[in-house]
């Protein structure tokens, strides 16, 4: 590896991080708009919602972008990844829209099971990636 | 635009995926069943008398702007004001059970099939009115009306007011006793919103009670018995300048003050309404803006 693409890496995953950071702080306050004319009810799906990208996507990334690993998600892991993030912010979003109407919807639980699926399906994409890249070098 | 291909492909899935949830859940109708009418009822029933007994009793009616008696079904209508809201209570008596009926949007079973209050009244010839349980909005929960059962899916933790033949009265949790089994003993219908207000003539709800984490003022609808074949309709008013609405607390508090034995909480908000004689009595709003009824899924009536 070259002092470049450590670099190249450390901004990559800088800007993922920042444009996570945007679509948490676009959550936060998308909840707190709809739970100001929900008529005082309030839900932990729709409050807490900016969570998933804050904690899957800025963190990580941030992490990536501090430290130097050894190689940087290629985009078939950052695909998997970034769909399993959208796929549990959406549903989580969908659940407090449902929640505070005060209804329920058994189709939702798809969002859970396919956001979770992609989720892991990215990290050991990743992680099969530095193994095998291991074994070749 | 190749790099984008996933993602463009992704948003399209993951977006249509969401209007299909949304359009499940609030928009697509579905008929699971429908209510028989009185034509397919069995010719033995003699409908036709009944019905010649609805006109008669109607005809010799004494109907004032707040009261109705006609010897079989006596309503008086008093409005109070309390916690800053106006509130509106039918006192009824009548000589049989069969009297207190229930009744659904478009006389069919199934979701998203929604008619105002009035409608469904005016549908059903009821002299008296309110909004039901909302069952339409709920996926379990028992659902019994006019002695068929329609959902037998309990629900965790789930209160209901049963409404026996004898026109009694219980409150149960869904996960001690089976719809089936309810209706075996007896039962006519069964109510699913909750909680209950007032039991055994003791309040039931603690100050925090929750319905759908609204442990605030809001327009209210509620049942209660007083004593036999002697019931409490009460819709309040909320979420408006004039009217701020009751917690479950204060709607417990009032119905317990008109003496009833039994109170069980309907759906509220936007639902709320009371109809009687022609005509809705109540200021029913959703958002405090506009005074209008909302579309629900069955109200419970008084009529013929």
């Amino acid at each position: 590896m070259y002092i470049s693409d450590i670099d190249t890496n450390t901004k990559r995953a800088a800007k993922t991080a920042l444009v996570y950071l945007l679509v948490s702080l676009f959550c936060a306050l998308f909840g707190a708009v709809y739970e100001l004319y929900s008529h005082e009810v309030y839900s932990f799906y729709m409050i807490y919602a900016f969570a998933f990208p804050l904690a899957g996507g800025t963190m990580p990334f941030l992490v990536i972008s501090l430290t130097r690993v050894r190689r940087y998600p290629n985009s078939l892991s950052r695909n998997l990844y970034h769909s399993g993030i959208a796929a549990l912010t959406v549903g989580c979003i969908i659940c407090g829209v449902l929640d505070i109407y005060g209804t329920t919807n058994m189709i939702v639980i798809w969002y859970w099971i396919i956001g979770i699926a992609l989720f892991f399906a990215g990290v050991i994409v990743y992680f099969l990636s530095l193994v095998l890249g291991n074994k070749k070098s | 635009m190749k790099k984008y291909l996933w993602a463009i492909l992704y948003g399209i899935i993951l977006t249509a995926f969401t209007l299909y949830v949304l359009m499940d859940t609030f928009v697509i109708t579905r008929v699971y069943q429908t209510v028989p009418s009185d034509d397919e009822v069995s010719v033995t029933e003699s409908r036709g008398s009944d019905d010649m007994e609805a006109d008669v009793e109607k005809n010799t009616a004494v109907i004032t702007e707040n009261s109705y008696d006609d010897g079989n079904i006596s309503i008086t209508i008093t409005e109070y004001r309390e916690n800053n809201t106006e509130i509106y209570a039918a006192d009824i008596q009548v000589t049989s059970a069969e009297y207190l009926k229930t009744a659904f949007a478009s006389s069919a079973y199934g979701k998203n099939i929604t008619q105002n209050t009035s409608e469904i009244a005016e549908n059903n010839s009821a002299i008296l009115a309110i909004n039901g349980d909302y069952y339409g909005s709920q996926e379990n929960g028992y659902v019994l009306r006019g002695g068929v059962l329609y959902r037998e899916t309990a629900s965790s933790g789930q209160e209901d007011l049963v409404i026996y033949q004898d026109g009694s009265f219980e409150i149960i949790d869904e996960t001690s006793i089976s719809a089936q089994q309810l209706l075996d003993d007896g039962a006519q219908q069964i109510l699913s919103f909750g909680p209950g207000l007032v039991k055994d003539g003791q309040i039931a709800v603690t100050e925090d009670e929750e319905v759908g984490k609204a442990k605030t003022s809001n327009p209210r609808t509620a049942i209660g018995i007083i004593n036999e074949l002697h019931y409490l309709f009460v819709v309040s008013d909320g979420r408006t300048d004039e009217s701020e609405g009751l917690t479950l607390y204060e709607l417990a508090q009032f119905m317990q003050s008109l003496g009833v034995e039994t109170a069980y909480n309907l759906d509220g908000g936007g639902s709320s309404t009371m109809y009687f004689n022609g005509e809705v009595i109540n200021n029913p709003t959703t958002n405090g803006n506009s005074i209008k009824e909302r579309g629900v899924s069955d109200i419970v009536y008084i009529g013929y």
